[in-house]
């Protein structure tokens, strides 16, 4: 069933803006990103819908312009404005905890973008690596091994924190 | 567990998410202004198909799908074009709704590495080829055979025209434009009417008109009958092809002295004048590639080739002449084209 691209960014754009936080870590870049997505799914609107999920293809669309961001523009922008906003604090929850999660949030920004993408997919959007692998235009094996390599950084990231 | 603190690290800062409206706003506004841009950019389309030959009705443009998506997906596409370049035009005789179209004219353009001039390659439409799936048959047959639905299905009948082509003369086809009888009479009309010099007289066996030997200015409707003509010509369909790119070489020249090229005023005339049958596929990044090569040609006067060819027994059918085709192709793949017609003076076309 064909939709317009009204009724998708009705049903579908609050989601998108969720994952391009996820993915950038700031509200800021996460905006320009997904504007930047947006415009050209807009304006080239009758090929996504011809997709078989236009929702996936835009996903994938913008995925890709998070991870290369040297072909695209909006990287470049968000650099020349500054540093990313920091004083958006993150409401708390229990004191302990909050400083972990603080951190793991920090540690998470110091991942090449790839790696962080398919911990998104995976630990925040819930995707199965099948669908993770169609999203970033990878085998699943290189999803895995992805994700394997993410985790072990922030293990490291961990120990050294904790010793 | 490091995974339990990253997807609480990930719930935790769902809170940064920006409110949807002001984006929402913001995304209408940018698209509108590129939506502007991009119909400047539509227009050089129609540049491409006027500089590409018989060029200007675009009824249906097809660029390679898997580019675009990569485009469009931003992911890793083919440089901007710099080496040689193959544009396929098919010239279609869509006049009766009867039977499937078939393609009349098929012409390549050439557009070497160095961005000398374009050279227009003619294949005859009596060719006899391989048709991939449908065995040996005439080259024209190729699109109705792709084409064959109810309606025609042109897409399908260039992709398999282009699939023939690529076959017979091992050249990667880069574009291609199909191009229809009323949108090449209205464009020509918009230009004020292409000038052709004709070495002899030519009579219409569908009007009563009659085209003198020698120069004439003709608009949209005797240009379309000047081009349909083929029974009655010395050499039929070769004659055609040779008058395809009189005309072809005629209407480059007419636009380029009007700047059409360049006048992103006259390209808009240009583009409402193809009207209905005028459809620009969106997000076609290459075919923009492709424009972006005409200011770098140093002369838009095209040098007129045709594939070297022999009768086949009966008198309708042609084949490849076996001692000067291979050579001609391999020039052709090779991109020595200029040095090919510099030895070859006697089977250079007239385009003046």
């Amino acid at each position: 069933m064909l939709v317009t691209y009204e009724e998708f960014a009705d049903s579908r754009l609050a989601a998108l803006l969720r994952y391009a936080v996820m993915l950038t870590g700031d509200p800021h870049q996460a905006q320009d990103l997904v504007q930047e997505t947006m415009v050209r799914v807009q304006l080239n609107w009758r090929r996504v819908a011809r997709a078989d999920s236009p929702e996936r293809y835009v996903r994938r669309m913008l995925t890709n312009q998070y991870v290369d961001w040297r072909r695209g523009s909006w990287m470049r922008r968000v650099l020349l404005r500054g540093e990313p906003d920091e004083a958006v604090p993150a409401p708390a929850d229990h004191a302990q905890h909050a400083v972990d999660r603080d951190q793991v949030w920090s540690w998470l920004a110091r991942l090449p973008r790839r790696q962080r993408a398919t911990l998104v997919l995976r630990y925040y959007e819930d995707l199965p690596d099948a669908e993770i692998a169609e999203i970033l235009g990878c085998a699943v094996g290189t999803v895995r091994s992805s994700i394997s390599r993410a985790l072990t950084t922030l293990r490291t990231e961990y120990a050294e924190a904790c010793s | 567990m490091i995974e339990d603190d990253v997807r609480a690290a990930f719930a935790q800062h769902e809170a940064l998410t920006p409110p949807t409206g002001p984006v929402r706003a913001a995304i209408d506004r940018l698209a509108a202004v590129r939506r502007r841009r991009r119909q400047r950019l539509r227009a050089g389309g129609v540049a491409l198909a006027l500089f590409g030959v018989l060029g200007v009705g675009i009824p249906q443009l097809t660029p390679d799908r898997a580019a675009e998506d990569a485009a469009m997906l931003n992911e890793p596409v083919p440089p901007a074009p710099a080496g040689a370049l193959n544009v396929l035009l098919l010239g279609l005789d869509a006049t009766s709704d009867q039977r499937p179209p078939l393609a009349d004219s098929v012409l390549l353009v050439h557009i070497p590495a160095d961005r000398s001039r374009p050279f227009l390659v003619s294949l005859p439409r009596d060719l006899q080829v391989a048709i991939p799936g449908h065995g040996r048959d005439k080259l024209n047959a190729a699109f109705a055979y792709g084409s064959r639905s109810d309606p025609p299905d042109l897409a399908r009948g260039y992709d398999l025209t282009r699939r023939t082509v690529a076959e017979l003369t091992g050249v990667r086809v880069d574009a291609g434009v199909v191009l229809t009888y009323p949108a090449l009479r209205r464009l020509t009309d918009t230009v004020d009417g292409v000038e052709v010099c004709l070495p002899r007289e030519i009579r219409s066996i569908h009007t009563s008109r009659v085209f003198p030997a020698g120069c004439q200015r003709l608009g949209g409707a005797a240009s379309v009958d000047l081009l349909r003509q083929r029974r009655g010509l010395p050499e039929g369909g070769l004659d055609r092809d040779r008058n395809a790119q009189l005309f072809a070489a005629g209407l480059v020249r007419r636009a380029a002295e009007q700047g059409v090229l360049t006048n992103p005023v006259r390209l808009s005339e240009l583009l409402r004048a193809g009207g209905a049958d005028l459809v620009v596929d969106d997000g076609g990044l290459p075919l923009l590639d492709l424009v972006r090569v005409l200011p770098q040609l140093k002369s838009v006067d095209p040098v007129g080739l045709s594939l070297p060819v022999k009768p086949l027994d009966g008198a309708r059918w042609v084949r490849p002449d076996p001692t000067a085709t291979p050579e001609f192709l391999a020039a052709l793949r090779e991109d020595r084209l200029a040095q090919w017609a510099a030895q070859h003076p006697g089977r250079v076309n007239r385009t003046r």
